[in-house]
């Protein structure tokens, strides 16, 4: 009984440990690019969240069966493989399934082939535990993931278009705040060129 | 050293069978959805002339140009034609229709298929007030934009996205190109 406990426990806590102690965005820093790129709505948050989710899922799993087959110098290599192959399943399967969000996320669910969190997670876990403590750590990492976009991209949908979950929540007299929606390199550069001109 | 070269070959070996396998499945559904939309595109142009969309139909022109469908009701009577424009917006290639009334000289309306603009800037380029401006323009001369001020329907003009002005020269830059080709290989074909 009392080794149940703790097995539950630790269960808990390997799980918990990715959504708050080693939250992938808001405590490792890790895939800032699609955190930047993609959380202009709740939506698109949910969908890249999930779409990680799967492929660090099945790669971590993958990647712990072959820990002891794998030799050490082509490890890399095919780790990258199978995160390849399972990023290219859940882009087909997003444009077979759900055209319209797969058309908002555009270039970023190929790019999850080079998600550091994945890449991460199978180097730092996933290769040193057996799969069933590697399932759990990939699901608390993946919930870790999908809550922050979440909440960045309920943050940038309200203030930039008044909007949740593509519900207008304010009337007439609120005026979007642009700058909280800008993307990727056009925000980065637009600060970067204030800061040269300021200096 | 022999393991090393097994293994990574198993391991491709058996991603490429995955990835054929899943890419053969999902692909018609792909195409379907992709001809869903380009459908549903070619239906809302001319929505407004019947009663039903469903009389619809479309036929692809052979033109060694634009890709241009043919418009007709269910009776047969030709409702006009429907450009396909490609063009190079902020975020990516923009892929929009522009229809024509028969008479080759009415714009009836755009529709956007496929965009990975700004949600919130260019991506208003999906919203109606948008593409309404662009029904009843002339194809006789250029379609301009306008910022900041009333734009005039008898100028051939419409207003800009504000905050989104390289995806509104993309849209008009590309209509305007793409129609006048368009409409002198319909010209040509027609007679």
């Amino acid at each position: 009984m009392a080794d149940t406990a703790t097995a539950n426990r630790s269960i808990t806590t390997e799980f918990m440990k990715g959504i708050v102690r080693d939250n992938p965005v808001f405590v490792q820093v890790l895939g800032m690019c699609p955190t930047l790129a993609v959380t202009t709505s709740v939506a698109n948050g949910i969908g890249m969240g999930l779409a990680t989710t799967f492929v660090l899922l099945f790669s971590t799993v993958i990647a712990s069966m072959l820990k002891n087959i794998v030799p050490n110098q082509v490890r890399i290599p095919v780790y990258a493989v199978v995160i390849a192959t399972f990023v290219t399943i859940a882009d087909l399967v997003l444009k077979a399934f759900f055209p319209p969000l797969s058309a908002s996320l555009g270039p970023y669910v190929p790019l999850i082939v080079v998600n550091c969190i994945i890449m991460g997670r199978v180097e730092a876990f996933a290769t040193r535990n057996s799969p069933g403590p590697s399932i759990i750590d990939a699901l608390g990492m993946g919930a870790g993931f999908t809550v922050s976009l979440m909440v960045l991209g309920a943050v940038r949908e309200i203030l930039g278009n008044g909007a949740l979950l593509g519900i207008q929540l304010f009337g007439e007299g609120f005026t979007p705040m642009l700058v909280m929606i800008l993307p990727r390199e056009r925000s980065s550069r637009s600060v970067f060129s204030w800061q040269s001109s300021t200096r | 050293m022999r393991k090393m070269i097994i293994v990574l070959t198993a391991v491709m070996v058996l991603s490429g069978l995955v990835l054929a396998a899943t890419y053969t499945s999902l692909s018609p559904r792909i195409e379907a959805n992709r001809v869903a939309a380009l459908n549903a595109s070619l239906a809302s142009i001319f929505a407004d002339q019947v009663a039903d969309v469903a009389d619809l139909e479309f036929e692809e022109l052979d033109t060694d140009g634009p890709t241009v469908y043919r418009g007709s009701a269910g009776d047969g009577a030709l409702l006009g034609y429907a450009v396909r424009v490609q063009t190079q917006g902020y975020g990516g290639t923009i892929t929009m229709l522009a229809g024509v009334a028969p008479d080759l000289e009415t714009i009836l309306g755009i529709e956007v298929v496929e965009q990975i603009e700004t949600p919130g800037l260019g991506g208003n380029i999906t919203n109606e007030s948008f593409k309404q401006q662009f029904e009843g323009l002339s194809t006789r001369e250029p379609i301009e934009y306008v910022k900041n001020i009333e734009p005039s329907k008898a100028d051939n003009e419409i207003q800009a996205i504000s905050g989104a002005t390289i995806t509104t020269k993309a849209i008009v830059n590309g209509t305007n190109s793409t129609l006048d080709r368009a409409i002198e290989i319909i010209r040509r074909q027609v007679q």
